[in-house]
């Protein structure tokens, strides 16, 4: 407990809060603008012609139960990106600044320490996610209001995507000190997760559906083995067909939030401090 | 804490090292070395750059896994020291803090993990006289505000030991002279003070014991003045200066002593020390206008010592 406090105050002495902060903001209201837009199109049907094969597609996402978790959970892409970043620093951070000489010499047991560490990013992730989801309850009340349909707060599909929304910032905080601990470098580590979580998606997704071509489309399913991929399936309102089922993607990112973290914390015990 | 009535605390502060070793891919940076450091006394812990020095300390604090050996602190291991601040303090290097953050925020911050209260930041910054910097960030200290942040560190639990690896580094003479005090002072109290150094020159001042290694490997180890005397080269030689420099020679050699002739006509006088040619010298009628016994310098005796076994390997 000890430890945790003394992680958090890390944290809260230095200037890195607020200036993740700060960039949350104008990122969470681009995507609010964008949710908006997008809701507003979709609820009113208005977007001309749809190729048949996408049809189940769009009317699932057309739902209201679709319509209403994606924007009580504004603001995911980027948050998830700023946490896992966060992650990131609260490890790389003691390399940078050679401060981990110090922070073993306090308390030898590294285990403890990462341990602390971890629990103190996702104490970060749960503080992000609590203010955005705060954000996004006034959001999504006047936007689902706007196109008439209603606040949809009593729904229990908004609630479970909140709460996979909070997993997802979570899983993703733990990721980042995973990272954090294997490529020390706080450059390395911060492009490092940028691309798995920007291009990673974007060139596994090119890279899958170019091998779906050729090799059939039940490679599709494997798109989920990609993290962030795994991590908007698993908070994606409802299920869309032809999408493999939600608690994939939960199981695929716990997955990876452990390795990373289990690795880590074995990579940190027996490193060499010099 | 620094009021001398310091109560014993249980174990003692002695620190064995005993057969350490530590082999990298190509390099044995430390090579079965073994050595104690006692509680109450400055131990310089000494060798030229690249000699293991660095490397020793970090495996006593376990921050370095040995390859073989052990190293004690009071008898444990430093990973098995219940609340390791309250036993060891340790300054490693003088950058270690984060640099956008205040220092007394940087010995908060360890005051939390350590379990120990808030005002123990405050208390240890006062001791070193860092005070007045103490909401200024890390970035804007001197190299010698740096240094000092360090040991008030290493101060917050009023450990017993103290091990500073090169402290003088970077340091301006009052700062040295600074450091010196309050090194004598902490040993004084009974603590143990390790401090690694290749500067020898401070070492003589400060430390009653060294510890000599070079290429990883313990070269001489004991107080100061019995390394000093067991080179036998330049010690017990006398300078002397007098306008009848051939009756005083003739005298000295009498009594079996070697006389030389330096510049200026100095005499250096081997086989007698300045007792005894003070006493020839008066016994003869011969006027005196210097006797200085020369000190062998720990510097000389350093290089004597790790001739050949120069850090590069």
């Amino acid at each position: 407990m000890n430890l945790v406090r003394s992680e958090l105050l890390k944290i809260r002495t230095t200037n890195t809060w607020w200036v993740f902060g700060l960039i949350s903001l104008p990122l969470w209201a681009l995507t609010a603008l964008i949710n908006w837009l997008q809701t507003d199109a979709l609820a009113s049907g208005n977007f001309g012609d749809v190729p048949a094969d996408q049809a189940d597609q769009v009317t699932a996402a057309q739902s209201v139960d679709s319509l209403a978790a994606n924007i009580y959970t504004n603001g995911q892409f980027f948050g998830l990106l700023i946490v896992m970043l966060l992650g990131i620093i609260v490890v790389t951070s003691e390399f940078f600044h050679q401060t981990v000489t110090t922070t073993f010499l306090t308390v030898p047991h590294r285990t403890a320490v990462m341990t602390a560490k971890l629990v103190a990013a996702a104490v970060l992730a749960m503080l992000f996610w609590l203010v955005t989801t705060g954000l996004n309850l006034v959001l999504g009340v006047l936007v689902l209001n706007s196109v008439d349909l209603g606040s949809q707060l009593g729904n229990g599909a908004v609630w479970t995507a909140t709460a996979l929304n909070a997993l997802a910032y979570l899983l993703w905080s733990v990721l980042g000190v995973g990272i954090g601990v294997l490529i020390r470098s706080q450059i390395g580590a911060t492009v490092t997760g940028i691309l798995l979580y920007l291009g990673g998606s974007i060139g596994a997704a090119i890279a899958i559906s170019i091998l779906a071509a050729r090799w059939g489309e039940w490679i599709n399913n494997l798109q989920v083995l990609v993290p962030s991929l795994a991590s908007s399936l698993m908070v994606s309102g409802t299920q869309i067909p032809g999408n493999p089922p939600r608690w994939t993607g939960a199981a695929v990112l716990i997955g990876y939030a452990v390795v990373t973290g289990v690795i880590g914390t074995l990579t940190m015990r027996r490193r060499d401090i010099s | 804490m620094s009021d001398g009535q310091r109560s014993p605390t249980t174990g003692s502060g002695q620190i064995v090292v005993s057969g350490l070793t530590k082999q990298y891919k190509n390099v044995r940076a430390v090579d079965n070395l073994s050595f104690t450091v006692e509680p109450g006394r400055v131990t310089g812990f000494l060798g030229p750059n690249g000699a293991g020095k660095t490397t020793t300390l970090r495996m006593l604090l376990n921050l370095v896994t040995p390859t073989g050996g052990t190293a004690t602190i009071g008898g444990q291991r430093y990973a098995d020291l219940t609340d390791p601040l309250r036993h060891v303090g340790a300054v490693l290097e003088a950058s270690s803090a984060h640099k956008g953050r205040t220092g007394i925020n940087h010995l908060r911050v360890i005051c939390a993990a350590a379990g120990l209260p808030k005002s123990r930041a405050d208390e240890a910054l006062a001791l070193v006289g860092l005070t007045p910097a103490a909401k200024r960030k890390f970035k804007g200290y001197s190299l010698g505000m740096k240094q000092r942040l360090g040991i008030a560190a290493a101060m917050l639990g009023d450990p017993r030991v103290l091990i500073l690896d090169e402290p003088a580094n970077g340091l301006d003479p009052e700062g040295i002279r600074w450091m010196r005090g309050f090194l004598k002072g902490l040993a004084h109290e009974g603590r143990t003070v390790l401090v690694s150094s290749h500067l020898l020159s401070e070492m003589q001042l400060l430390a009653d014991d060294v510890v000599i290694i070079a290429a990883g490997k313990l070269v001489r180890q004991g107080p100061v003045e019995q390394v000093l005397g067991s080179m036998a080269q330049g010690g017990g030689r006398v300078r002397v200066r007098t306008p009848q420099a051939d009756e005083l020679v003739a005298a000295l050699r009498a009594q079996s002593a070697t006389v030389e002739t330096g510049e200026h006509g100095v005499l250096l006088v081997t086989g007698a020390d300045a007792p005894a040619i003070g006493k020839a010298a008066l016994a003869a009628g011969v006027e005196l206008h210097e006797l200085t016994p020369e000190r062998p310098d720990l510097e000389r005796v350093f290089l004597e010592l790790t001739a050949g076994k120069a850090g590069i390997r």
